[in-house]
């Protein structure tokens, strides 16, 4: 089987790797990156754990193939804090205890960061159904909420 | 997954050689259903022809009152598209309805239709406002699209390239979520077009999306929730599964379609 | 003091930057293989031929064994050796491991394994309750009987007999990350493995008999989950020994992680369950006698039902004194998945039945549903009334070195309230006149303390006048309906099969003053090491920071327990603190001598040595006495006290204690379509003096929502072949974000634990999962307003349930 070479950004960096044309984005990511933080939880897009965004857009990375990310962006929760300095909604996260196992904690933030780039002042509402593909087992949402409602709230003043 | 072939056309004529090419091929159109399939070994396609980097298959335009939506446009920008709020509110509501974020933003109208998931929300859609499918080789009305489940009218090697819909300012979705795909259980798609109400029904029939002559012709007389009240809605025909009787959709076609019609 | 402090899960930082590794995320090497079960695709029945060719010449595979291949095929029971790794020709569900594909890649593997052919001989599967108890298809040779009291007599005698039935169904666990294990071959013959485990010793122990090596020569090692609730206790058994086994064949590391579809399908689920109820009442709907019948399908192999069952039994009297009660357990074997450990292991399904008789009886006499609870409640125990105070109250009496209570605080809290008079050993409770109420299974209650905490949820959450405003809403109200409902829970906390019930610790001091710290307990999101690292802090006086959180591994705590029960916390927490403790005295000592004063002279605190009149540095300290020539390295050891009991008679004293709470939902349902949704949850619950506050309210949010999920949406059907319908999560419904309470206020009763646990916390892991009944009896409730029949709603109240029990509420 052939093999595909597919030139990406990846958190900024430009990235090469060779996959098979079946490998998911998720696979590439995992496998051929060393990029472990997104996670498979279902490998059917359902659960959100895999979610990283493409050229800005959130999507789960287990049901787009690695070759489709020849030339684009893709952003993962590697990327996320800059320079070692924790971006808000970690920082939140961590204070509200908004976390147990920690599985689907780097997709609801990939996740979350998606919103608040389009809408930095969601309702609480649209925060729900945004996360509505993002499952966590652990929490109860509850603290998740709020973590990203006071991020949200804090990088409103911050701007 | 089995192991398969990745192609990138740049048009749809190169899509359309690479398809014929192959063994066994399959349009590759967002790929939220199809990859998920064939990662349960459910579909085994030789050749994936990913058609979302074809300019032609791309974009939404107004022609005269029709509302043209290139076959790969996805979920999310159908919902976004000033001219679909406008010329078709109930279609950009529709598709911001259609599963979660991640699914609205690599899924495509044009492979959500050509797949016609007994369950999906578009057929409805596109059944109801009476919409025309365009592929490269011809045009099909929705009434003639839809054949039954995960059956269209296309044939091999037929691509769709766009969906014309009319333009429709009394026009709504409603849907009952099968809570854990997000799904439809029940979607019911009302629309008052220049030639009476249409009424289309999706993830009840047994034989895929639906239009309903028993609450077409009530509101086609009167375009009134109550109008519904007195039509008999069977369950006769439609599915029964782990996630609803019969009976069940049968009472969600008419509760849906009354808040659809409140909605539009 | 680093106790009861609301630090952050030790992970945080890990989690939110994506560092936090799992064992999928260890990396491996080029040579490492990966495997894949294939499995059977009928629920009963014997294999007539299995052709294997085509998977063995698949691309990438390097093996390829069958139960035909092996000598001997490995067990993977946790208890009764009857749960083969690989099918021996007789297939027992649908789902069940037949061969095992070992491959350069896991796409390659499970690939392969689709190539199969085989062909079967098929039997009738017994799938339902109905059918096994009509094939007398049971474990053990008849249905297990607690009693107490003379039943027959009080039912025949009571004002009213109500009766009933409920089933509910099971859960899948659906923990986020699926199970997954890695093995890595050593030299001279050994196995390291990792897994994702609740229980390291018992994958030790499975792998070590499958290889024929002693259990030196296997070592265990598990960081984290990503999620266990029970189902890492038994099921992550197969994976490891099927790792070890291909291992040990091939000399190269061996990967093997479930898809979530196969993880559906193979392994356990809870046991769904059939109660029928007969209660006999008076007039005001206080039970005179109850007899509960108790059916679940355990499926195919033993696994843990019998102690699930058990406790289901334990908890069919939940918080209520019933003065006789006879409960009768059917353990049915059934050609389904091996159901399993899950979050509260039985006692929840004992809860439900109970709880739903309150409501039944609330319905048939006319009364409020939480009057009736109310009366039928056990006696609080002396001074439970009024030693809490919510979040706000002042913290429960801290322990200094010797064990005993600082006087200071000790006066404060029991100001005015005699409450101290609870605490501990000679300080225990009196016995209450005439003797304490006793449960079904004739332990003596003493630690309830349900009166006094319902009163005041019911207060602070306005539960009268709510329930009044929703009865006036719901009048004038066609189509949306709402509910309220307040439930408590009282959980037993301990192992009931007793020898689980010890702990193990090892900690060292470095010359540094860093600490390293390990016990047999596993971390799978619960925050157990962040608590037992803030007990370690805490003895040495010192950061959290300080104490280094390591990987459970069974070459450091030997012979450990699964962490299940909800009893990480108590048993290791107090293992650390023997080990930490130990580590002390031998400092305070030498620095003692070293100083002229005495031990008890010797105070750790706030970073500092206290030597006298002189402070050191707690590195300083640690170097001077690894200077002196003294060890710093120790374990420690605990087991619970006063505990005994006889599971065949159902008499003794199973638990340590009773960790207890309430929850009220309301709830509103569209009668036109049975959607619902929670509006509000108020939730009071007892964690003792919490060790870390914002750790344990998160296991309660979490455990409610769990189990309002269980009694809602997640609906497990298998089909008339013994097919498992919903096995992904496009067809299996949990909570998902937008499903939680629109207002969540959840509170600790921050009283501290009567019984002499770590610093007198309670366990908090499963007991919070019971609250979430609150929902499933609110939406009785609000289909209760429907019409004057009785709804006779079951679980799970999916959405058309409840649209069918509106239909039979108006008759």
């Amino acid at each position: 089987m052939s093999k595909i070479h597919v030139t990406t950004k990846v958190n900024g960096d430009e990235v090469e790797y060779l996959c098979e044309p079946r490998e998911t984005l998720l696979d590439c990511l995992r496998d051929h990156l060393d990029l472990t933080g997104a996670k498979e939880g279902c490998g059917t897009g359902d659960c959100g754990a895999c979610s990283v965004t493409m050229d800005g857009r959130l999507v789960c990375s287990c049901l787009v193939l690695g070759a489709e990310a020849q030339g684009k962006e893709i952003a993962t929760i590697e990327g996320m804090a800059e320079d070692g300095a924790l971006h808000p909604l970690q920082r939140k996260f961590i204070e509200h205890a908004a976390l147990q196992c920690g599985i689907c904690t780097p997709g609801i933030l990939v996740a979350a960061k998606s919103l608040l780039e389009k809408n930095p002042d969601p309702t609480e509402t649209e925060m729900r159904y945004w996360l509505a593909g993002n499952l966590c087992r652990c929490t109860g949402y509850d603290k998740i909420i709020r973590a990203v409602m006071d991020a949200a709230a804090e990088m409103r003043e911050a701007s | 997954m089995y192991p398969t072939k990745y192609h990138k056309p740049d048009s749809v004529d190169a899509a359309i050689t690479a398809l014929s090419g192959a063994e066994d091929g399959k349009f590759l159109a967002g790929g939220q259903t199809l990859l998920a399939t064939m990662k349960q070994h459910l579909a085994a396609p030789s050749d994936l022809v990913d058609v979302r980097g074809i300019s032609d298959l791309s974009g939404i335009r107004m022609d005269g009152d029709t509302l043209v939506i290139g076959a790969a446009t996805t979920h999310a920008e159908v919902a976004a598209s000033a001219d679909v709020n406008s010329a078709c509110p109930g279609l950009a509501r529709l598709a911001a309805g259609i599963g979660d974020p991640a699914v609205r933003h690599m899924g495509t109208i044009g492979g959500s239709i050509a797949n016609n998931d007994p369950a999906a929300c578009y057929p409805a859609g596109l059944l109801a406002l009476n919409a025309t499918i365009v592929t490269n080789s011809r045009e099909i009305a929705a009434d003639d699209f839809f054949l039954g489940l995960f059956t269209t009218a296309l044939e091999e090697d037929e691509i769709i390239t766009s969906v014309r819909v009319p333009a429709c300012a009394k026009a709504a979705y409603a849907k009952f979520r099968q809570p854990a795909s997000l799904f439809a259980l029940v979607g019911v798609c009302v629309a008052q077009t220049a030639d009476g109400a249409r009424v289309a029904i999706t993830g009840a029939g047994e034989d895929g999306v639906f239009r309903h002559e028993g609450l077409e012709a009530a509101l086609s007389s009167d375009w009134s929730a109550s109008a519904i009240d007195g039509v008999e809605v069977s369950a006769d025909g439609l599915m029964s599964d782990i996630h609803g009787s019969a009976a069940y959709r049968a009472n969600l076609i008419k509760v849906m379609a009354k808040r659809a019609v409140a909605a539009a | 003091m680093s106790v009861r402090t609301p630090l952050p899960h030790d992970s945080a930082p890990l989690h939110v930057t994506g560092r936090a590794r799992y064992v999928d995320d260890i990396p491996t090497p080029a040579t490492c293989l990966h495997l894949a079960f294939g499995m059977a695709q009928i629920a009963h029945g014997r294999i007539t031929s299995m052709d294997l060719d085509a998977v063995r010449s698949a691309q990438g595979v390097v093996q390829v064994i069958a139960g035909s291949d092996l000598d001997e095929i490995p067990d993977c029971s946790p208890s009764a050796e009857d749960e083969p790794l690989l099918s021996d020709g007789t297939i027992h569900y649908l789902g069940q491991p037949v061969f095992l594909v070992a491959a350069t890649s896991h796409l390659a593997a499970r690939r392969a394994v689709t190539l199969a052919k085989i062909t079967y001989e098929e039997a009738t599967p017994l799938l339902t309750i109905d059918a096994a108890l009509e094939a007398n298809s049971r474990f053990e040779d008849g249905p297990r009987v607690y009693e107490k009291g003379d039943v027959d007599q009080a039912l025949s005698s009571a004002a009213h007999v109500i009766e009933g039935r409920i089933e509910m169904g099971g859960q899948e666990h659906f923990y986020l990350e699926g199970q997954a294990a890695m093995a890595m071959p050593q030299d001279n013959g050994d196995m390291i493995v990792h897994s994702s485990t609740q229980h390291p010793t018992e994958i030790q122990h499975k792998v070590a008999h499958a290889l024929h090596l002693p259990m030196n020569g296997v070592r265990v090692e598990t960081r984290r989950m990503g999620g266990g609730f029970g189902g890492k206790e038994s099921q992550g058994n197969h994976l490891a020994i099927a790792c070890a086994l291909i291992a040990h064949r091939t000399g190269l590391p061996a990967k093997m992680r479930y898809d979530r579809d196969d993880d559906f399908m193979i392994t356990g689920k809870r046991h769904d369950f059939r109660i029928d109820y007969r209660v006999g009442v008076n007039d005001e709907g206080r039970i005179a006698g109850a007899e509960f019948t108790q059916m679940t399908r355990c499926g195919w192999a033993l696994d843990l039902s019998l102690p699930v069952a058990d406790r289901a039994m334990l908890h069919a009297d939940n918080a209520y004194h019933l003065p006789a009660a006879r409960i009768t357990s059917h353990r049915l074997r059934t050609h389904t998945q091996s159901a399993t450990a899950f979050r509260g292991f039985g006692g929840p399904q004992g809860v439900v039945g109970i709880e739903r008789v309150m409501d039944h009886i609330a319905h048939a006499l006319g009364l409020d549903p939480l009057q009736v609870r109310q009366r039928n409640y056990y006696d609080d125990a002396f001074g439970a009334g009024v030693a809490q105070g919510g979040l706000s109250a002042p913290p429960g009496p801290p322990e200094d070195i010797s064990g005993t209570k600082k006087a200071g605080t000790a006066h404060k809290l029991s100001s005015g309230t005699g409450a101290s008079k609870r605490f501990g050993g000679a300080h225990s409770p009196e016995p209450m006149a005439g003797g304490a109420q006793t449960t079904p299974y004739h332990m003596e209650v003493t630690d309830f303390l349900l009166n006094g905490l319902t009163e005041k949820l019911a207060t602070d959450c306005d539960y009268a006048a709510r329930k009044a405003a929703i009865a006036e809403w719901n009048a004038g109200q066609p189509v949306l309906k709402k509910g309220i409902a307040l439930t408590p829970v009282k959980f037993g906390i301990s192992f009931t099969l007793t020898h689980l019930n010890q702990a193990g610790a090892l900690v060292h001091v470095y010359a540094d003053g860093s600490v390293h710290m390990n016990h047999g307990g596993t971390e799978m999101g619960q925050g157990l090491n962040q608590k037992v690292a803030q007990v370690a802090a805490d003895r040495f006086g010192i950061s959290p920071d300080m104490v280094k959180i390591t990987a459970t591994d069974t070459g450091k705590v030997p012979n450990t327990s699964a962490t299940a029960a909800s009893s990480g916390s108590d048993l290791n927490g107090m293992a650390v603190k023997a080990a930490c403790d130990t580590i002390r005295d031998r400092m305070a000592e030498y620095l003692a001598t070293e100083h002229q004063v005495k031990p008890h002279q010797v105070r750790f605190a706030d970073g500092m040595v206290h030597v006298g009149a002189e402070e050191i540095p707690f590195a300083e300290a640690a170097n001077r006495v690894y200077m002196g020539r003294v060890s710093l390295s120790a374990t420690g050891y605990y087991k619970t006290p006063d505990i005994e009991w006889d599971r065949i008679a159902g008499r003794g004293r199973p638990f340590f204690y009773f960790a207890q709470g309430a929850a009220c939902s309301e709830v509103v349902i569209d009668t036109l379509t049975g959607e619902n949704r929670i509006l509000r949850t108020d939730i009071l619950h007892d964690a003792g003096s919490s060790l870390n506050p914002a750790i344990d309210i998160g296991q309660i949010e979490g455990g409610f929502v769990q189990g309002a999920g269980w009694l809602t949406t997640e609906e497990l059907v298998w089909d008339e072949t013994g097919r498992l319908r919903t096995h992904a999560p496009s067809t299996y419904k949990i909570p998902a974000c937008s499903d939680r309470p629109r207002i969540f206020n959840v509170a600790l009763w921050d009283a501290p634990n009567p019984a002499e646990t770590i610093y007198r916390s309670k366990a908090v892991g499963e007991p919070p999962l019971m609250l979430g009944i609150s929902v499933w009896s609110a939406l009785a409730d609000a289909v209760s307003a429907c019409g004057p029949n009785y709804p006779d709603l079951q679980a799970p109240a999916t959405a058309e349930a409840v649209l069918a029990a509106v239909a039979r509420a108006r008759g």
